[in-house]
This record gives structure tokens, sequence and C-alpha cells, in this order.
């Protein structure tokens, strides 16, 4: 019976060319739509690290001596908050040595100089020791460094091959010295370009970056006996004020370190959790400005989530396509009822024949589906054009627009399901009628 | 004309026509509410910033550390660039609107609050007045005597010497309201730390935040503060509209010539930084018009498909009722009078959807509520979308010969 109805499906479909080329044109538009947006938001909301990130927290403590300031009064401004540490406390932590690894992370803006002269502004990554293998930068040759050589504040660096070829002309520099605001750091490793998408433990520096991306990391000692300071801060001590505060960021006295730690297990973060706690209450001096001990520890998840990565655009856009794949559905059941019912007198003969209404109702639920088949496949073309399309616009973010094999999978399954959807209102209606009736009026 | 016996053919189409009328309310719902959308941002892209967009120029330095002569060699960089042909004004400064960096400060109006009443932006640099081409509407500019270099500002804040510090600022109208409805600003205090106090001693009509757009856009305050490319300065250069490829060209090349070593991380017209600025929105927008069109189309597509399927199973009852003596016309009409029922219940079903849809977005995107001007505008255009679609298929309606109701089947 179902090669039956199939056969008749397809007869079906050639019956009336036109309508059935524009119902499946209309699910192909429809599904390419909401496909492009869905690709685009699961690329922005995909792992950054995958393997690694699941382990990755950030951690924070409230240790700022100075009342809180409300910026939400401010008119509607807001002050973004990237619950950094001051370097005083994040090297407590650091010592502390609960994780399994830890490092300390700050973007910075650095002028650097190769052998030849030539100066370029990079990106600079203030970091410790632990942070190439915590976070899966790959080296191509040389190490990272030591705890030790991190305590020392030792002046070196780890390049990445691209920054290797513009100052010294081969990627091979381990060994050579590099100028960095006038301050010589030697080059003990050579990486491969890093950035994971999103930039999540410097999203204070950007969050998705075209081309924007670290190209140097030195021991953040290092960085601050350079004279490189942070741009930005979370807030810093009263104490710091006399003016101090409007020429640069008082590393001792401003928030400007984010904190990671890396943890394996449940017990872990739980264990890491309470130090958290135990250490927070130990800012006793915090009593004086009325504050309540505070402290935080957020998985990359909750970190995104909380600095609301993902652009609104986008997600106001797979709302639009949603609802916009839900208008083709019902365009389509319209186009398919008229088309079926316009049978009705062929299907009463076939039901006083003595066709079950299960038979008629498997006919037409072969011929929605194929019609939304159809659409399916032509909305593959369909959607690489949309990605192109979004990848050609000069947003930073749209770069990341690609369709892997798990959504062309669910591209599939969603045209399947469309068309079942699709397909079962008209063809019920189509099954429910009335075999005498029809026979009658022809 | 009488819609009695179309409501009556409607009923036995029931199923069909709920289809149309759900398509349509869906049609209006979105297309209102991303019309809405589309105006929220060219209403932004419109933003006026105050200055004389069309008369700038712009080139951004690279950070060159604090060496002792960065002063002196802005000073020069500065006369050398006031000297070629065409320029009016330029200046040194930290930030512009729509730029990549800007500086923000908390103010209070008595130094003894606790939080900062509003947010402001700072803009350094001497002649910004002139340069930028924003106007005075009260109190003075600053006179060259006012000006302090930012080295020696940093020097006096590093001591602690409050007292030395430059003591005038100017602030805009919307930010003087803000703080002093009402009242003359001129002379007023302000403090951006609990010992720095500054007068305002003029006040501008309209300066936009230096970096990106948020709230509180126009709350500006400029200081007589001597700005040196140090910091990784802006030389901004004013000149004639037509001038500004040649001048931009001529500055970049003088800069050079200064000091070969310097890098330039940006340059361009002020229009174009305007531009670039924008190009989210504009992105945005084109996709709301791109998806208004795909769906405008989709639903009249799906009119004509119903309604020639509607014509073509009714052939021999229009052949009845042109025998009968209908005319043409009367079964033009019926056709579209049928199409103006359904969709308009589409429409009072739309409407309440967008209004719903709208309620969403306030909620999660904080967006303004949809203006009532958008519901008669959609319900014409929807109207008018289903008159287009109907008539291909009613003109074919109209054109059955009667001679139809003597054929069986």
């Amino acid at each position: 019976m179902v090669g039956y109805s199939m056969e008749l499906a397809l007869r079906g479909l050639r019956r009336y060319p036109k309508t059935t080329a524009l119902a499946v044109l209309t699910v192909a538009i429809g599904l390419a739509a909401s496909m492009t947006t869905l690709a685009l938001l699961h690329m922005l909301s995909a792992d950054p690290l995958p393997g690694r990130s699941q382990h990755l927290y950030l951690a924070w403590v409230d240790a700022v001596e100075a009342k809180s300031q409300t910026f939400t009064s401010l008119d509607g401004v807001t002050t973004y908050d990237y619950k950094r540490l001051k370097m005083p406390d994040a090297e407590a932590l650091l010592a502390a040595h609960k994780g399994t690894l830890q490092t300390v992370v700050a973007d910075l803006d650095a002028r650097v100089e190769g052998s030849n002269g030539q100066h370029f502004n990079e990106q600079l990554l203030a970091t410790g020791s632990d942070f190439i293998s915590m976070f899966g930068v790959a080296l191509r040759d040389g190490r990272s460094w030591t705890v030790a050589e991190d305590a020392a504040r030792a002046p070196i660096a780890v390049i990445d091959s691209g920054l290797a070829q513009k100052l010294f002309g081969t990627p091979r520099a381990v060994g050579r010295v590099v100028q960095i605001k006038n301050h010589a750091f030697r080059v003990i490793g050579v990486s491969q370009p890093y950035s994971p998408q999103p930039h999540f433990y410097g999203l204070n520096a950007w969050a998705f970056g075209g081309d924007s991306q670290e190209s140097i990391f030195v021991p953040y000692g290092a960085a601050v006996d350079a004279g490189l300071a942070s741009s930005s801060t979370d807030g810093c001590d009263d104490a710091t004020d006399k003016g101090k505060r409007f020429i640069a960021v008082d590393p001792l006295h401003c928030e400007w370190l984010a904190y990671w730690v890396q943890l394996g297990t449940p017990q872990d973060v739980a264990a890491y959790r309470s130090f958290l706690d135990h250490y927070a209450q130990q800012q006793t001096s915090l009593g004086s400005y009325g504050k309540k001990p505070q402290s935080q520890l957020l998985s990359v998840q909750q970190w995104l989530t909380l600095q609301n990565v993902i652009p609104d655009n986008v997600r106001l856009n797979v709302w639009l396509a949603g609802s916009f794949l839900v208008l083709c559905m019902v365009n389509v059941a319209g186009l398919l009822a008229a088309k079926f019912m316009r049978r009705s007198v062929e299907v009463g003969i076939r039901r006083a024949l003595g066709a079950s209404r299960r038979a008629v109702m498997l006919h037409h639920l072969f011929e929605a589906g194929m019609v939304c088949f159809l659409g399916g496949a032509l909305a593959w073309p369909l959607t690489l054009l949309g990605l192109a399309l979004l990848r050609m616009q000069d947003q930073g973010f749209t770069d990341l627009a690609r369709l892997d094999v798990a959504m062309f999978a669910a591209l599939f399954a969603l045209a399947l399901g469309v068309g079942a959807l699709v397909g079962l209102l008209p063809s019920w209606r189509v099954s429910m009628v009335q075999p005498g009736l029809q026979v009658k009026s022809a | 004309m009488d819609i009695k016996p179309i409501l009556s053919t409607l009923r036995r189409h029931k199923f069909t026509a709920c289809l149309l009328i759900a398509q349509i309310a869906l049609t209006c719902a979105i297309v209102c509410n991303a019309i809405f959308l589309i105006g929220q941002r060219l209403e932004r892209m419109n933003m006026s910033t105050g200055v004389a967009e069309h008369e700038l120029v712009y080139v951004q330095l690279a950070n060159i550390d604090n060496r002792p002569d960065a002063m002196a060699r802005s000073a020069a960089d500065l006369a050398a660039l006031k000297e070629i042909a065409g320029v009016k004004s330029a200046m040194a400064t930290n930030q512009l609107p729509f730029g990549g960096s800007s500086s923000n400060m908390g103010i209070k109006t008595d130094p003894e609050q606790q939080n900062d009443e509003i947010n402001a932006s700072q803009y350094l640099g001497e002649d910004v007045i002139p340069t930028l081409g924003v106007q005075l509407v009260a109190g003075r500019d600053f006179r060259a005597d006012e000006y302090h270099d930012l080295a020696d500002v940093y020097a006096l804040l590093r001591k602690g010497d409050m007292n030395a510090l430059p003591k005038s600022v100017l602030i805009t109208q919307p930010m003087a309201e803000r703080l002093w409805p009402g009242q003359n600003p001129l002379g007023k205090q302000i403090y951006v730390a609990k010992n720095i106090s500054l007068t305002v001693i003029g006040v501008i009509r309209e300066l936009a935040r230096g970096g990106g757009i948020r709230e509180g856009e126009q709350y500006s305050a400029v200081n007589p503060i001597r700005y040196s490319a140090s910091g990784g300065a802006s030389y901004v250069i004013r000149c004639a509209q037509q001038d500004r490829e040649q001048v931009l060209k001529a500055a970049l090349a003088k800069l050079k010539g200064l000091d070969p070593n310097r890098i330039v991380l940006e340059k361009g017209t002020f229009d174009e930084l305007r531009h670039r600025y924008f190009r989210d929105d504009r992105a945005m927008a084109g996709i709301l018009v791109g998806v208004c069109l795909a769906l405008l189309i989709v639903t009249a597509l799906g009119i004509v498909g119903l309604a020639s399927f509607w014509v073509a199973q009714r052939n021999r009852s229009i052949g009845v009722r042109r025998a009968l003596g209908a005319t043409r016309y009367n079964i033009l009409n019926y056709f579209q009078t049928e199409n103006f029922l359904l969709t308009t219940m589409g429409i009072v079903l739309g409407m309440v959807l967008a209004y719903g849809i709208n309620l969403f977005l306030i909620v999660h995107y904080e967006l303004p509520r949809l203006p009532a001007v958008y519901f008669p505008v959609g319900a014409m255009l929807l109207w008018g979308l289903g008159q287009a679609a109907v008539l291909g298929p009613a003109l074919r309606a109209a054109a059955v010969p009667p001679v139809v109701a003597t054929r069986s089947v």
C-alpha cells in the first residue's frame, strides 16, 4: 500500500506543476532563512575551547577598598564589570594554588619592535605561567615560562608565528629579542596563532574578533615592570585617589587582572568555592565601606551568559526567521489544502470503491512530505547563499557564519518535520471526504 | 455589494479560508514590527553629533610613550598641519564621536554626594570649539592663557596640587539642563573628584560623546588641556568639504616628513567614520527590509495560489451566475470583496498579534512601544497587497463565459 500511495503522491505532484513549484519554493525560502540565522547563532554560541572550557572557571572576590558605586543610576549609562582583581589579591590566589592550573589574564596594547627597527601595535596578553597549557595554545617552537620565572618577573615572551614573521622575517624566532615599550624581552617560544571564539577570557577587549588576536604573551609582572598598564578597570581603592586615577590604572590598587582556574571535578569546584568565600570573609577592611563579603566562581557558559555575549541582533534575527518559517508553513498548508480539496471528487470515488481513510491520508501525507523534501533540498543552496551574504557583511562576528554537517542534517530533519506538520491538516481534511456526496454531484 | 453569499460560500471553505486569514495575520504582525525596527535603526543612524561633519578629516596615531618632547612634537605637527592650504583649523584631541576610544568621567554637583550624578564624555585639546565647528550658545570659549599641557596636569595630579589645575570647563546644553534644570549654568561648579571642582564658563548647543553611542549621548564636556601624541592622539583638521581628500593626503605627507617612524592607525573623513560606525545598523535594516519583502511576496503568492484554485473550482457556478445575468464586473467584484473580507479578518487578528510581539520585544530587547500610526499603515499595505494579488485570478474568473453553465463538468 505504501508503494501505491507513493506512486499516487508522485502523480499528484505532477498534476498542477505550478502550484507544486510554488509550494516547494515557499518551503525552501522559509527553511533557508531560518537555517541561515540558526547557523550563525549556533556558531556564536559554540564552545570556544571544546574539551577544555568545561573545566575553566572565572574566580572573583570583592576586595576593593571603596564604597560600591551604583553605576546604573547614571542616566542609564552602564559601566561594564568584568569581574577582575587587584594584583595583590590575584597573587594571593595564585600562591594558594588550590586549582589544577590557574592564571591571571589581562589584554594590553603594546608597541612592539623587532630587530629591523620596524614597530607595530600589537595585542599583548599579560598572563601567568599556566596560561599556555591551560588554554591550549599550541607551541611550534620553544617553551612556555615557569612559575619561578613568573615570580622573578623575567622579561621573556611567547610570540605567535605571525608576529615572528613580521618582526624577524622568519617564524623561527626563539632566542631573538623583542622590544616592548623599549624594554627588551627574550623570545622563549613561538606559538600558532591563537583566537578562540568568543574571546571569553578577555571580553573587555573584544568578544568576537575578526582579525584581533593576541600575538604576544608575557609574564604579567614583567609587563607591569615594562610600564604597560591596563586602559580599563572595574574599580579602584579609595586610597588611589589624589588624582592618580586620572593618569593610569594603578596595578596594585585597581582591578585589572581576570583570574581563571582549572578545576577537574564537581568536588574541586565546591572546594574552590568555599576557599573563595573564606578569602572574601577575610577582607575585613571592607566592612568600613559598608560592603559584605562577596565572591563568585563562574563557568565559561555562565560567564558568557552573564556578559550577554551573543549580539541581540542575532537573536532577534532568529526570531524573525522563525516566524517567517511559520508563515511559510501556513502558506504551504493553504496551497496544499486547496490542491487536495480540488480532488474531492476523485477522493470520493476512491473512497466509494473501497479505499480506506488511512490510504487516502497516507497518499496525501506522502505528497506533502515530498513537497517539503524537495523544498529542503532546494533550501541547501539557498542557505549557502544566505551564509555567503552574511559573511560579506563587515561585522566581525559574521565571519563565523559557516554550515557544518550537523547543521545539514538538522536542515533535513526540519524539512521533513515541517512536511509532516504541514501535510497533516490538509491530509486529514481530504480523508474526511464523504464518498457518497461527491459521487452524486459528479 | 451584498456580502451574505460570500460569507456563506466561505463557510463551506472554512479550512482554507482560516489558513489564509492566519497567513495574513502573521504577515501583518511581523511586517508591522519589522518596519518599526527599521525605523528605530534609521533614527539611530540619523543621530546628530553637533560637529561640522562634512568638513572634518582625522589622522589617528599610535601611542608614542611618554617621552619628554611629546608636547613639543605635537605642537610642531599641528603647526605644520595648519600650514597646509585650505586648512581652517587643526587640533590634537583624545576622542571623536563614533571613534574607537572615549574618555568619560563621573560628575557630581555636590562634593559630598556618594554616587556620581551623571557620566559625561571628556574632550581634551586646544581649539576644540572652532575645529569641531560646534556652537556656543552661552558664555565664552577658553582664552589662550587658560590652556595647560596634559603633561603638566599629570604632574600636578601626581603632586596632589589640585588648586593649580585648570578650573574652567565647557558643557553641552543637554548636560546643563540635566544637572540644573531651568537654571543658568554659567558659573556653576561640577566635581570630578572630591577635591577637583570645575566652573562652567560656556555652554555648547550639541556635542555627542566620544566613541560609541550610549544613553546620555549628548553629555559632553571640554577641558582646556592641550593634548599630545604621547597618549595616541587623533589630529583633527577642519577644511572645506571639497578639499578633504587633498588636505588629508597633504597632512599624511607632512606627518611622515616630520617623523617617518610614526604609526598611523587610522585616517579618513568624519563622514567615513560615521558610515563605518553604523554598518551594523545598516546591515540589520537591510536584513529587515529583505525579510519584509520576502514575507509580502510569499503572502501575495499564497493569495494568488488560493484564489486561482477557488476560481477554477467555482468555474461552473460562475458560468451559471453569468448565464443568470451577472455582469463581468459583478464577478470581479465578488472575488475582490471576498479577498477584502478575508484580509480584514486577518488584519484584525494581526494587529492583536503585532501588539503582542511588540510587548515581547519591549520586555526582551528594551525597545519602545509600537506607535499607533503603524496599525492603519500596516492595514492599508495588506489591503493593497491582497487586492493586487487577487486581481489576476479575479479577472480570469470574470472572463469565464456563461456557456460554461451548459456544459456538464
